[in-house]
């Protein structure tokens, strides 16, 4: 049940065709676990709570540097050396004291990630690197949660929605490891990539339109050009193939 | 039999700027070999030195993923190819 308060708040969505109070209803009682408060993670949190999702529970181990300050827009001059969580914690908070926002520093860890994610109905994936992609995207299959991918180097962007059980995961697209270091990246393209993870997030809770699923959509912002690749369900995939489902 | 393989932007400085390359191969391997023939400079990004594609070679055949086993998935007059590359930022 939505307040008078909330009514008016989000008038402006809640016009959208499918959407209604039905729809707003059904954001105000979403949890949202996101992997990251860096580039991907200060754009996707920031138009969650902004559409008025209930739970956003944000994780990151990193303070703010003057570095990040070019893309991770959660974080402010004012805020170097704060803890990044905290930091987009009191942001969040400031545009929207109604959303509950849960701030964990910690690093994501095998040993810790099914705990940290227990009770969220929606992973979003603003890591930083691969592995730990890899280990949110195992988790989200075990549980049987969406996954939402999203990732960024220079111009370019990549963002895949994963529904377990039924699409393919991102075990099934990549093959591995692949060297990390320290990236360039400009900020406008975690904000075009953070928006698509939140657009289909949020679709995913309301329930409607297609979901960016089975495709893999590349964006080239040098070029401006979005392409987008289809992608298919590994039978044999170490994280949803049938020997991994045989494995739990 | 004709393929054209899509770059991704990371290569276009081995090809003078080209963006596309017309090859030719009955696999994507093949391809790959016909594209190394043109362009060798393209080899590093795309091989380790066993001749393993590397990790973040992503290689797509008419807009559908190749993966796994891309290099041996036939290809036949017309396809394109696209190869991009697999990125970890956030």
């Amino acid at each position: 049940m939505l307040t008078k308060a909330e009514r008016e708040r989000y008038d402006r969505q809640m016009m959208i065709k499918g959407f209604g109070e039905e729809g707003q209803t059904k954001l105000k009682q979403g949890k949202v676990f996101i992997a990251g408060a860096g580039g991907l993670g200060s754009v996707t949190t920031t138009y969650l709570a902004a559409a008025g999702v209930g739970t956003i529970r944000v994780v990151d181990h990193d303070k703010v540097e003057l570095s990040n300050l070019n893309r991770q827009i959660l974080h402010w001059d004012e805020d170097i050396g704060k803890k990044k969580v905290a930091s987009a914690a009191e942001k969040l908070t400031r545009l929207n004291p109604r959303v509950q926002v849960e701030a964990i520093e910690e690093v994501i860890t095998k040993a810790n990630i099914s705990q940290l994610v227990a009770g969220f109905d929606l992973i979003v994936d603003a890591m930083d690197n691969l592995p730990a992609r890899y280990l949110l995207n195992k988790v989200a299959i075990e549980r049987n949660v969406p996954f939402f991918h999203g990732a960024v180097h220079g111009f370019e962007g990549r963002a895949m929605t994963i529904i377990p059980g039924e699409t393919a995961c991102l075990r099934c697209v990549y093959r591995g490891a692949i060297f990390e270091g320290k990236f360039p990246v400009i900020g406008v393209t975690p904000g075009v990539i953070g928006c698509i993870q939140a657009t289909e997030a949020i679709k995913y809770i309301v329930g409607i339109g297609q979901l960016l699923t089975n495709r893999l959509l590349v964006y080239d912002g040098l070029n401006m050009k979005f392409t987008e690749f289809r992608v298919k369900k590994d039978p044999n995939c170490e994280h949803c193939g049938e020997l991994a489902r045989g494995k739990k | 039999m004709s393929i054209t393989i899509n770059l991704h932007p990371t290569l276009y400085q081995f090809t003078s700027g080209q963006t596309t390359v017309k090859v030719k191969g009955n696999t994507v391997g093949q391809c790959l070999d016909d594209l190394i023939r043109q362009f060798p400079q393209i080899k590093r990004w795309l091989f380790d030195k066993t001749g393993k594609l590397h990790n973040y070679v992503d290689i797509y055949i008419n807009q559908e993923s190749s993966y796994p086993e891309e290099l041996a998935k036939t290809v036949k007059d017309g396809d394109e190819l696209y190869i991009t590359l697999i990125i970890a930022g956030g």
